[in-house]
């Protein structure tokens, strides 16, 4: 009986909570329609000068890492993303453009399989031009998709070497780190650096980095050991006590770190605690920098300990970049970190491309991007791409972890020259 | 020579003890509700996060307050999980598969809500809290034994997991609610004819086995380096495959299986590393193949096949 009204009383609430979310889903439907629907509806008129009473509006796509392993700085190219669309809005309705530039972001939690859906949802909405993934084996799992349906991708920060393929749909305006293997092999010789070990994420960046590392390593006279670990877990404490083993049975004098934001300082906070890995310096990749996890205390005094010091791609001494990192301070709070340079300049050379190819054809816009990126000069240099469609000039910058008045931060100590490590000033004293 | 170090056994302490507290509730919970639940991995991360939360809105620097407070976060989350989604569902004969995949929409929902929330705070605060480092606490006091140094957070689970495992022993055992729970994983309509209020019994399991995991991961913030939204999806495989060992049904058996899990991937593979070179990253692998080998050779222990009988018939039965 009791069971019986219970169940009773249950559909009628049922009924009536159905009944406010219906009414709550159709407002909210309208409300949305009102302020998307009208700009979608001449999305094949071509572009151009024309004045109209509305504006033209345009789609590009984003998949960003806002969840997952590099979910840390993926929230803060959120930001930059939404900066360049707006900068660049204004730019082209200066040059007298009637049209604007909207930003669809997805989030693909930093995960393969949602990049692939990411880019296949953005595809279906007709859009041409695709920013992100972020990770190098996210990039290669989308690119037969991209190839196959004309869609052009450009990701800010895939960096994988074995991603350089001539005439495809994948485009990166970041330097391959053929380049930054090249500069972190230097940077770790010229600190006296003669066994390492290189420990790096199982996958496409951090196996193909490793292998470039050890033979550049190799070239300038030094060994690299190999030890790769599994990405994606929820802890690295195991792994870390392995590396210890490791760095003491092959009587290995520092470790070159190849990791993304979480996993890099879950390692580095448990290497703080571990008196072996305490007494062997630190090199690490691009990844971990920016990430807040490097900024606590203990990996802070850890880093002055172990003198870490690490690689990234940076345009150096360029007033634009300056700007930029004023304006991203300015008006959404956040630093500037790794690869954000990369983001705004992807975003300007696709709204630039899409203008210049004048139509939505993946081909054209393809086509178009080659010859803006050619003559466009951003917060990240000169965009000029090779022949593989990966920037052509890419610098490298040194950085560290400073002591600052608030605590511990990033900084930009030295530079890459002629293939010698300049340091523009002392990171640790 | 054995390549074992005092830091692999540490290591191997300490994952045993974190996946006694995490496991044996999931073991608990099922037995109890018959609910395969897999939002479990949340009320490790909304634990970690209460400790996350009031470390860097309050600098909250107290284990225990956030241990507490992670306790009735965790256990109100299953609860409302438990009124609002499960109980609805079995009321109108929901089969295990469906409520099953309604917990798996539940996990990725608090997945978000837990983003969302972690959004809002870092707007309001500045602070990172998508990827949030290790805590410091200073309630818990270190230990050094000689050349041994055990850090606060080994103290804690230590401490936590032996509490736990006592607790699970004298209630189950000799309290009346105990029994009670104990006769409603057994036979729930022998239980209710008996005058054994059901939907009480249930509603107490849900809050111990969220409260309870929920402590574990508010202590996970002393341990891990990093804690991020998803902290408990990359553990909640590892507590299934241990859970399993104790075929979804026994308690001391899952506590077993919380050692061995622990012990193959922190013993294991460095015997396996040291010995034939095989790499550390094959870890994740082996617990898989130890999950595997342990359900076929013993299939008692795992698998729904393997259950006791009275397990296997459909749940409830009273309609």
């Amino acid at each position: 009986m009791t069971q019986q009204t219970g169940k009773s009383m249950f559909s009628v609430q049922f009924i009536a909570a159905v009944l406010v979310a219906l009414i709550a889903g159709v407002a909210i439907g309208f409300a949305a329609s009102g302020l998307f629907a009208p700009p979608q509806q001449q999305p094949q008129q071509p572009a151009g000068g024309q004045p109209s009473v509305s504006k033209k509006v345009i789609q590009i796509g984003f998949t960003l890492p806002l969840t997952g392993e590099l979910s840390s700085i993926g929230k803060i190219w959120e930001k930059v993303a939404q900066m360049a669309i707006e900068d660049l809005n204004k730019e082209v309705q200066a040059y007298g453009f009637n049209v604007e530039f909207k930003a669809v972001i997805l989030d693909d939690g930093t995960s393969v399989e949602k990049a692939v859906s990411n880019v296949q949802t953005l595809a279906q909405q007709g859009i041409k031009v695709i920013i992100g993934p972020a990770a190098s084996s996210q990039v290669k799992a989308v690119k037969s998709f991209a190839d196959s349906n004309q869609i052009v991708i450009i990701s800010p920060s895939s960096t994988a070497p074995t991603l350089a393929i001539p005439n495809d749909f994948i485009f990166r305006t970041v330097g391959s780190d053929a380049g930054q293997a090249k500069v972190l092999a230097a940077l770790a010789f010229q600190e006296g650096a003669r066994k390492v070990i290189v420990f790096h994420r199982n996958d496409e960046y951090g196996n193909a980095f490793a292998d470039f590392f050890a033979k550049e390593f190799a070239q300038l006279g030094g060994k690299a050991v190999d030890m790769p670990y599994q990405a994606g877990l929820s802890d690295y404490a195991a792994e870390v006590n392995s590396l210890a083993s490791k760095v003491q049975s092959e009587k290995a004098d520092a470790v070159v770190l190849i990791a993304f934001d979480t996993d890099g300082g879950n390692i580095l906070s448990h290497a703080a605690e571990s008196n072996v890995l305490s007494s062997v310096r630190w090199f690490l990749s691009e990844g971990p920098h920016g990430a807040a996890e490097l900024k606590t205390p203990a990996v802070g005094a850890f880093a002055a300990k172990v003198k870490l010091l690490g690689t990234r791609p940076l345009f150096v001494a360029n007033p634009l970049y300056e700007q930029f990192k004023q304006n991203l301070k300015q008006r959404f709070g956040v630093d500037a970190t790794v690869f954000c340079d990369n983001l705004y300049d992807a975003v300007m050379l696709a709204g630039w491309a899409i203008l210049r190819a004048g139509s939505n054809d993946g081909n054209a816009i393809r086509n178009a991007l080659v010859e803006v990126a050619k003559h466009y000069y951003g917060v990240s240099g000169w965009t000029i791409f090779d022949s593989a469609g990966d920037k052509a000039n890419q610098d490298y910058g040194v950085w560290a972890i400073v002591k600052t008045g608030a605590g511990y931060d990033f900084k930009d100590v030295g530079v890459f020259e002629r293939g010698q490590i300049v340091f523009t000033e002392e990171p640790y004293p | 020579m054995l390549p074992i170090d005092q830091n692999t056994i540490l290591n191997f302490l300490f994952y045993s003890f974190f996946y006694l507290l995490f496991a044996v509730p999931l073991t608990l919970s099922y037995r109890t509700t018959k609910v395969i639940n897999f939002a479990h991995a949340n009320f490790i991360t909304y634990g970690a996060y209460v400790a996350v939360f009031l470390n860097g809105l309050l600098g909250n620097k107290s284990l225990l307050l956030a241990s507490l407070l992670a306790f009735l976060v965790s256990g109100t989350l299953a609860i409302v999980s438990y009124f609002f989604v499960f109980k609805p569902l079995e009321k109108r004969g929901a089969s295990m598969s469906l409520i099953m995949i309604s917990s798996m929409g539940l996990w990725i929902m608090y997945n978000y809500l837990l983003y969302m929330l972690a959004d809002i705070a870092h707007f309001f605060s500045g602070v990172n809290f998508v990827s949030y480092g290790r805590i410091l606490y200073t309630d818990v006091p270190e230990i050094t034994i000689g050349s041994l140094r055990l850090s606060s957070g080994f103290i804690a689970v230590c401490a936590t997991a032996v509490g736990m495992s006592l607790f699970f022993y004298i209630f189950l055992n000799k309290t009346s609610l105990g029994k009670a729970m104990r006769a409603v994983a057994d036979n729930p309509v022998l239980a209710e004819i008996s005058g054994i209020q059901r939907d009480k019994v249930i509603t107490f399991t849900w809050l111990i086995t969220g409260g309870v995991v929920g402590v574990g991961g508010a202590i996970w913030t002393s341990f891990s380096g990093t804690v991020t939204p998803t902290t408990g999806d990359a553990m909640i495989l590892q507590v299934f495959t241990i859970a399993f060992i104790g075929g979804l049904v026994s308690l001391l058996r899952t506590g077993i299986g919380a050692f061995v899990i622990a012990l193959i991937e922190n013993v294991g593979i460095s015997l396996l590393n040291a010995w034939f070179g095989v790499p550390t990253s094959f870890r994740t692998f082996l617990t898989f193949v130890a999950l595997l080998v342990i359900l076929i050779a013993f299939p008692p222990l795992g698998a729904a096949g393997g259950l006791p009988f009275r397990y296997r018939k459909k749940r409830g039965g009273a309609k």
